[in-house]
């Protein structure tokens, strides 16, 4: 699935990433509206629908009849839920593609590369709190640490201030007593793929959360964090989370293709 | 293990671990994850924003319902103040009989009528001059004679060439229009004007603060504005503007078109395809050229299973032989921006060796529409959103698709309930809406049955001879069980301060034997034709007025060729023209017809004695009452003059009331009981006025019922089981 999303990823080039979500919407928004028509009862959607508007236009029409209001209020919250169960179906079939789709977008679209002028963090969490004493961070060339590593012994984690010297893909190490873990590091800018974090087994947690193989089992450390700034992208002049700009777009171009295939949502 | 129950413990392993997966999904802290596409995102936004709009709404009517209450005291408009009544319950059947009544509950099939009849009232009910659906309803909404609602058949003249129009309403054209080339782009909507004159009764409810649900009561179009909801029925058009015109679509070559009712489109073959289309209104933007707009469709026949697959726009069905589709939607495009909106049903008659659909005329479609069809026009958006499409179109059964053999019986009366189901949908739905106030409904089925399956309750009815007497069905003794029935089930949702009153417009009678009455003024000498022809065409085609002194069209009036009046009349005014009325009453009443040596015409009425009012200048000058078994002829009612005065009738249409409505009165049913013995429909409007404790406006011509004469409370009826 990552490899399927690098592709057009690297086609794209940089700086694009509110034309790529753009484009990413008008794709996912057709898509899903089709997937939608396939896999609903459309005959029953547009009947739960449809009695949802008659219950609203009851409210309207019957308004001095206090008796008949209160009656449609509850008609609405019944067939809401109805009209919700119509459309829980098509969700199955959607969710888990759509889940992995968003989870791959996020790696490339939800944060991006460290600057080289700003100082971040690297925390490495261990599992016992005698191991913290041999923890030390190895360094590539063009990263430097800019203070003394901070223990936390509560939370068995040791943290250290980095900050890049030129850009580049960098492979950090965390050493314990004589065992190195690597983590990679990304400085610079455009959109590539970015894992902030490395962890040890908890695989749905990886699935979700990383985007590189997990730490060896049974050593000392549990993962290697980084927190990469959230990318902003600027979009009519508003700044979104391409979450939200992806919701937003996506839902209005499912409005227009479910117009034009006539498929009821 | 069999392979098959491997597959289904895999199966459900797979599910299993996917409906896991699913919930760790759903559980997953990431907020992104919880959006899975605009179909999912579309759910919950509406579902959400439906239910803040509803809460708000319904907070906002329950704060502001004690204040208006209060305005409506102030404004002095305590409703219920003097009440007798807390609701009203109309219901009318049309043409409903009472001799037919009496009969069948003299049988035991009606046991909820005998029930009424019994612990409350029941009453032949006088009907109008003549006894005609439109101005008997216009009498019964508004308490007075056509002389004062201008209501006198379904047709009305024109003075200045003879011609029919319809008269409940008149449709137009936008006001104005521009044109460019060949294109006449219209600035605004069709212009739709009310004809019937008079003040429903409804409307003095709704001013004194009681909420009224008028469901399909005849001559209601266009729809008026009073404090309530109303579905226009009777006399609303189809999307061509006419009274109902079906489309009769046919692979076979040869065949008449329709002389009424009906148009003949051809079906082409494209393959193993067919193709055809249904014809719609006229185009707009064609200026006037009469240039009619078109929705094709296309038929997939399959004969093995004696079905075929139609594709409609974008819509697809099925349907068997002798099957009816559904209200399929379709939309008329005369260009970007102009489009009307209709629905119609597909009916597949046959599929080998030829191909023949009948679709019925294209109704305006509730949920969209392009007229108005409801007050306030929200309402019929309502009904469609609530219980689906349903018929708008005033006659909506297609009886002329009947009479011209494109439907059979039992494919017509498959229509008459599919329609009439909407109908009690409805009705059930304003009684529950209308707990306070009134609630009307009418049922058209009653008569539109009654019209077309009389031949079977007769054992000489022409149009049924050769029908062997046990091969007769039993429809119209069904009907009205099927009536009884509903009204038991009305009777369950009453109360002991609920009216509940039955009522129909006329009776029925026989319609056996034709008279064509501008042939009997041609023989006669008050008609003449131009030299040498001996017939005349459609709507007089071929009369020439200068030597003519009456003429009659349409069901019951009969009028004087009046110079001053009519465009090339020629009686004066004043004496001769009343010596030429009574000359015609008396030539005319007692006519025999000399096949079946019985009376034709048992009475002419002049309207200056049966009208009052300031509409008496539109009417006929004389009402023909034809008899028992008669009514004028198909071609008399177009304005045909031929050879032959009585004629059988070998048409479906069987039955009929357009007849002396002395014989023809409605029945009266009533939980309360009325003392009065000669109730008429033109009392029902100052009746439940007053039972509603309003004062009755000076203008009404009917006089309010003595109720509850033995008893103050209406009779506490269960409904028979």
């Amino acid at each position: 699935m990552a490899s399927l999303v690098s592709v057009p990823m690297g086609s794209f080039g940089f700086n694009v990433p509110s034309g790529i979500v753009i484009g990413i919407s008008l794709v996912i928004g057709l898509l899903m509206v089709i997937v939608f028509g396939y896999t609903s009862d459309q005959k029953a959607i547009r009947a739960a629908k449809d009695h949802l508007k008659a219950h609203l236009l009851a409210l309207r029409l019957f308004q001095d009849q206090i008796h008949v209001v209160l009656r449609s209020y509850g008609r609405i919250v019944m067939a809401t839920g109805h009209y919700l169960r119509l459309a829980f179906k098509p969700l199955l079939f959607v969710i888990v593609p759509m889940t992995f789709l968003i989870v791959q977008l996020d790696r490339y679209l939800g944060s991006e590369p460290f600057s080289t002028d700003r100082a971040f963090l690297v925390q490495a969490r261990v599992d016992n709190s005698d191991a913290l004493n041999h923890t030390s961070l190895q360094l590539p060339d063009g990263l430097t640490t800019t203070a003394p590593p901070v223990h936390v012994p509560a939370e068995n984690e040791v943290a250290w201030r980095v900050v890049a010297a030129r850009e580049g893909d960098y492979l950090i190490n965390v050493q314990v007593e004589d065992q190195q873990f690597a983590k990679r590091v990304t400085v610079g800018s455009g959109l590539p793929r970015l894992s902030s974090v490395r962890l040890r087994g908890r695989f749905w947690e990886r699935i979700f959360r990383s985007a590189e193989p997990a730490l060896p089992e049974n050593r000392f450390v549990e993962a290697i964090d980084v927190q990469y700034p959230s990318r902003v992208i600027v979009f009519l002049g508003f700044e979104w989370n391409w979450i939200w700009l992806f919701f937003v777009l996506s839902l209005a171009a499912g409005f227009l293709f479910k117009s034009i295939l006539g498929i009821e949502i | 293990m069999t392979l098959h129950a491997r597959g289904s413990f895999a199966d459900r392993r797979r599910l299993t671990t996917y409906l896991a997966f699913l919930v760790l999904i759903l559980l997953s802290p990431i907020p992104g994850h919880a959006y899975a596409g605009p179909g999912a995102g579309f759910a919950v936004l509406s579902s959400f924003w439906t239910l803040f709009v509803a809460f708000l709404y319904s907070v906002y009517a329950f704060f502001v319902w004690p204040f208006r209450q209060l305005f409506r005291v102030l404004r002095r408009r305590k409703a219920y103040g003097k009440a007798r009544i807390k609701r009203a319950v109309i219901l009318g059947f049309d043409g409903m009989d009472p001799e037919l009544t009496e009969r069948f509950i003299g049988e035991g099939r009606l046991p909820n009528l005998e029930k009424l009849r019994a612990r409350g009232t029941f009453r032949k009910l006088r009907t109008t001059y003549p006894a005609i659906s439109p101005v008997a309803w216009s009498t019964f909404i508004t308490g007075v004679n056509p002389g004062k609602h201008n209501i006198y058949d379904f047709l009305a003249r024109d003075l200045g060439n003879y011609l029919p129009y319809l008269s409940s309403a008149e449709i137009k054209g936008p006001k104005r229009s521009w044109k460019i080339g060949k294109y006449t782009i219209p600035l605004g909507g069709p212009r739709i004007k009310g004809m019937r004159r008079g003040i429903p009764f409804w409307h003095w409810l709704g001013e004194a603060g009681i909420f009224c649900s008028v469901i399909r009561v005849p001559v209601t179009f266009p729809p008026e504005k009073f404090s309530g909801v109303l579905l226009s029925g009777m006399c609303v058009p189809d999307l061509k503007g006419s009274q109902g015109t079906f489309c009769f679509c046919t692979t076979r070559a040869s065949g008449e078109g329709f002389r009424e009712g009906g148009v003949r489109v051809p079906i082409e073959r494209a393959g193993s395809r067919y193709v055809s289309y249904i014809p719609g209104p006229e185009d707009p933007l064609a200026g006037g050229s009469g240039e009619e707009l078109r929705v094709d469709f296309e038929i997939c026949p399959d004969p093995g299973k004696n079905q075929a697959r139609f594709t409609v726009d974008s819509e697809t069905f099925t349907l068997a032989v002798g099957g009816y589709s559904e209200w399929i939607a379709v939309k008329f495009k005369a260009g970007v921006g102009f489009s009307a909106h209709g629905i119609c049903r597909f009916y597949l008659k046959e599929i080998s060796p030829e191909v023949e659909v009948y679709i019925t005329p294209v109704n305006i479609d509730p949920g969209r529409p392009d007229l108005p069809i409801s007050h306030p026009v929200t309402y019929s958006i309502y009904l469609a959103k609530l219980f689906g499409p349903y018929a708008t179109l005033g006659l909506a059964e297609d009886t002329w698709a009947l009479n011209e053999r494109v439907l059979d019986d039992e494919a017509f009366l498959a229509q008459c309930y599919g329609n009439h189901e909407d109908r009690e949908r409805m009705l059930f739905d304003a009684l529950e809406k209308t707990q306070q106030g009134l609630c009307a409904c009418v049922f058209d089925t009653t008569d539109r049955v009654q019209h077309m399956f009389w031949r079977y309750l007769e054992d000489d009815h022409p149009a049924a001879r050769g029908v062997p007497r046990e091969q007769r069905p039993t429809v119209i003794q069904d009907l009205y069980a099927r009536m009884d029935e509903l009204i038991g089930r009305v009777m369950k949702q009453i109360d002991e301060q609920t009216l509940l009153m039955i009522v129909s417009d006329h009776g029925f009678k026989s319609f056996a034997r034709c008279v064509n009455l501008n042939a009997w003024l041609h023989q006669n000498g008050y008609l003449a034709l131009k030299p040498g022809k001996t017939e005349s065409g459609d709507w007089f085609d071929d009369v020439d007025w200068s030597r003519t002194r009456a003429y009659t069209m349409g069901l019951n009036g009969l009028y004087v060729n009046l110079k001053g009046r009519e465009r090339e009349g020629v009686v004066e005014p004043g004496a001769e023209a009343e010596s030429l009325k009574k000359e015609l009453c008396c030539k005319l009443d007692g006519l025999v017809d000399p096949a079946s040596e019985r009376v034709g015409i048992t009475g002419v009425f002049d309207c200056d004695a049966v009208y009052a009012g300031p509409y008496v200048d539109n009417a006929p000058d004389l009402i023909v009452g034809y008899g028992d078994g008669f009514r004028a002829s198909w071609d008399s009612v177009m304005g045909k003059v031929t050879n032959q005065i009585f004629e059988d009738n070998l048409k479906a249409w069987s039955g009929d009331h357009c007849i002396d409505p002395r014989l023809v009165p409605g029945v009266l049913f009533c939980n309360y009981k009325i003392s009065d013995e000669k109730p008429a429909i033109v009392d029902v409007a100052p009746t439940v006025l007053k039972l509603f404790g309003l004062a009755l406006p000076g203008h009404l011509d009917g006089k309010p019922w003595t109720v509850g004469i033995s008893t103050d409370r209406p009779v506490k009826l269960s409904p028979a089981p």
